[in-house]
């Protein structure tokens, strides 16, 4: 093993690093006995030799008693036994959650299953489709959330928190309000059916308002879309966003299930190597000659930038490239704005 | 730090690839699987468990069958802490988007971890040799555990980690089975393979290894219709909406990067939880001794049991 302070390495000794490298200490870190030992932590379940309890429950006396799976989403998520109307009601969110035709997670499933994969890759491939545009529940959910909250505190009336809500996010994927579903009527019959089974709350009735507002402000026909009518009635059966997010994600996989077997059964697995791009679908910079190596680093023109206005230039014309990743526009949480 | 995407939607509403697809359509006015709308389906009254059936088997099932699908769906949902609520938990630690955490969950699912598949391939397998080889359900039964035993094979369906002396799941799952009049062959095959398997354990003056619930519930899902593939399916993405509640759980109440010295608890990837077993720290060596010490490396061979 040898002296290992001994050593010099590179960087590891020059003064200006705020410690001494190449005397730190080896080894792992003794177990913390100050504290108490790992465990896994959790309000949700425990499990025993002999059972598996979730929030109090047995589940095997829980489906022995005739309890079934929409019934232990309940329980899992919100610590409780749903009625039967909104056990009914879930079970038709997620009926119509089930299937998409062939749009992103079917496409996923399909792709992933192509390479021979275990089913379970493409199945989890497809939920991994559920970002903040396709599927978009927890950002929808939160938006209701904060709105609703504004409402329940009495800052806004419901019609306020509408007209605010629409002219924030009106040109957002995870509005709620679109075109989608003009001449497909799932979304309004959800919402009837959970008026029809008494679990519509304030939440179906900001996004009704929103829809309202909506569709006076805007020029074009919208109306409710599959989005906002789940995401407003899953609110109103006490769902977090963020659980309505992965209930419906899971569920939709389930279907892409059956699009990576079909996909396996009838159009097979691909190679490596298999799959050609004709150049006509490329419009990238032109054939050119790699330049030898000595004369490609002697022309090789550095990236840093040292101010403002040839960092900006340089940026610009880096978006030209595409695939880069400089047209891609990302915002973040602003700090200043945290209500915590 | 969370971020938000601003992005022009494609306006497209086309596929993003052509298939002939005998599952489902949607166009403007529905989305239809298997023939019927599903809006229409939720309309009159079926379940989540009758569109699966629709899903993967084209057709409505009988209440007994739904019955069966809501229990084994219902009782297989939750499993407290398993591979999969692990995944869950450890990828939540890093704060991805949820999707990332219940995806991991869902892909543990493979050799070891609920294999549903596999058992259900290994009895069409037996059913089909005794087809062809003219044996009863009980003969190719006692053949198939007889295979793997005298290979050293665990005999799937059989035995689970953390349930020693049962599987809390699995008999009632074959007692409910049997309670809705629907036990077919997959349930006379898999009674027969337990027997066969607890008298050559007891023979062999070996331990009692009980069902375990891929044992009983993929052969519950088998006698309903359902394919192998069909019943893994089932089977690991029920699972992930439990571990999606762990997922959740973890990301609001608990600590991101599970390694803070601050809570009273010591973390799961604290650095005391660490153990090494590895080759004792050794000096870097100098880039210019390189090759003779590459060289020196593979003469000797030391490393070759640190391969994996």
């Amino acid at each position: 093993m040898g002296n290992l302070n001994e050593n010099r390495i590179g960087n590891l000794s020059d003064p200006k690093l705020p410690y001494d490298y190449m005397n730190r200490e080896h080894g792992t870190v003794e177990p913390d006995a100050s504290r108490h030992p790992f465990r896994w932590v959790s309000e949700i379940a425990y499990k025993n030799i002999h059972r598996i309890v979730t929030r109090g429950y047995d589940t095997t006396e829980l489906v022995e008693e005739g309890y079934g799976v929409i019934d232990v989403m309940f329980v899992d998520f919100q610590a409780r036994i749903p009625t039967e109307e909104e056990e009914q009601m879930l079970n038709y969110i997620l009926i119509l959650s089930l299937e998409d035709g062939l749009s992103m997670p079917a496409a996923m499933s399909r792709l992933t299953a192509r390479s021979k994969t275990f089913l379970t890759q493409a199945c989890g491939a497809s939920i991994l489709a559920f970002g903040h545009a396709y599927g978009a529940y927890a950002a929808i959910g939160n938006r209701l959330a904060e709105a609703m909250g504004k409402v329940q505190a009495g800052e806004v009336s419901m019609e306020a928190a509408a007209a605010e809500y629409v002219r924030e996010f009106s040109d957002d994927e995870a509005f709620g309000v679109s075109d989608l579903m003009l001449k497909d009527p799932a979304a309004k019959r959800l919402l009837a059916r959970a008026g029809k089974l008494g679990v519509a709350g304030e939440n179906v009735a900001l996004m009704e308002t929103i829809v309202k507002t909506a569709q006076e402000a805007s020029t074009d026909p919208v109306d409710i879309d599959l989005l906002g009518a789940i995401a407003a009635v899953m609110a109103d059966l006490g769902f977090t966003p963020e659980a309505t997010w992965t209930l419906i994600a899971v569920t939709r996989s389930i279907g892409t299930g059956a699009h990576c077997i079909e996909e396996i059964e009838r159009e097979g697995h691909t190679r490596l190597g298999e799959t050609l791009t004709p150049k006509d679908l490329y419009d990238g910079p032109g054939d050119r000659p790699v330049p030898p190596f000595a004369e490609g680093k002697r022309q090789a023109k550095p990236a840093q930038t040292h101010s403002l206005e040839e960092w900006k230039a340089e940026f610009e014309r880096r978006k030209e490239l595409n695939g880069s990743g400089y047209a891609i526009e990302e915002e973040i949480e602003d700090p200043s704005q945290a209500s915590h | 730090m969370s971020k938000v995407t601003k992005h022009k939607t494609s306006g497209s509403r086309e596929p993003f690839f052509k298939r002939k697809t005998a599952i489902g359509y949607k166009t403007e006015e529905k989305t239809v699987l298997r023939g019927y709308d599903l809006s229409d389906l939720a309309e009159e009254g079926y379940s989540l468990c009758d569109a699966i059936f629709v899903l993967f088997q084209g057709r409505i099932p009988t209440d007994a069958e739904e019955k069966m699908l809501k229990y084994e769906m219902g009782e297989f949902m939750e499993h407290s802490m398993s591979p999969s609520a692990a995944s869950a938990i450890a990828v939540t630690a890093g704060r991805p988007n949820l999707p990332a955490a219940v995806a991991a969950a869902v892909m543990t699912f493979g050799g070891a971890h609920g294999p549903g598949a596999a058992h259900g391939y290994m009895m069409n397998k037996y059913l089909e040799r005794a087809l062809e080889e003219g044996k009863s359900v009980e003969e190719i039964a006692k053949i198939l555990v007889d295979d793997y035993m005298d290979h050293n094979q665990p005999v799937m369906g059989m035995g689970q980690p953390q349930h020693r002396d049962g599987d809390p799941r699995a008999e009632p799952t074959h007692l409910k089975q049997e309670e809705l009049d629907l036990d077919g062959i997959y349930l006379k095959l898999q009674r027969a393979i337990e027997k066969h398997f607890h008298a050559r354990r007891k023979k062999e003056g070996r331990s009692y290894v009980p069902v375990n619930c891929v044992g009983a519930g993929n052969t519950a899902l088998c006698d309903i219709g359902f394919s192998p593939n069909a019943a893994w399916c089932i089977g690991s993405l029920v699972r992930g909406y439990s571990c999606a509640a762990h997922a959740v759980f973890t990301l609001k109440k608990g600590r991101a990067w599970a390694a803070s010295r601050n809570e009273p608890m010591v973390q799961m990837l604290d650095l005391s939880m660490i153990k090494y077993v590895g080759p004792l720290d050794r000096r870097v060596p100098k880039l210019s001794e390189r090759q003779d010490y590459a060289k020196k490396q593979r003469e000797e061979g030391e490393y070759k049991q640190w391969v994996i």
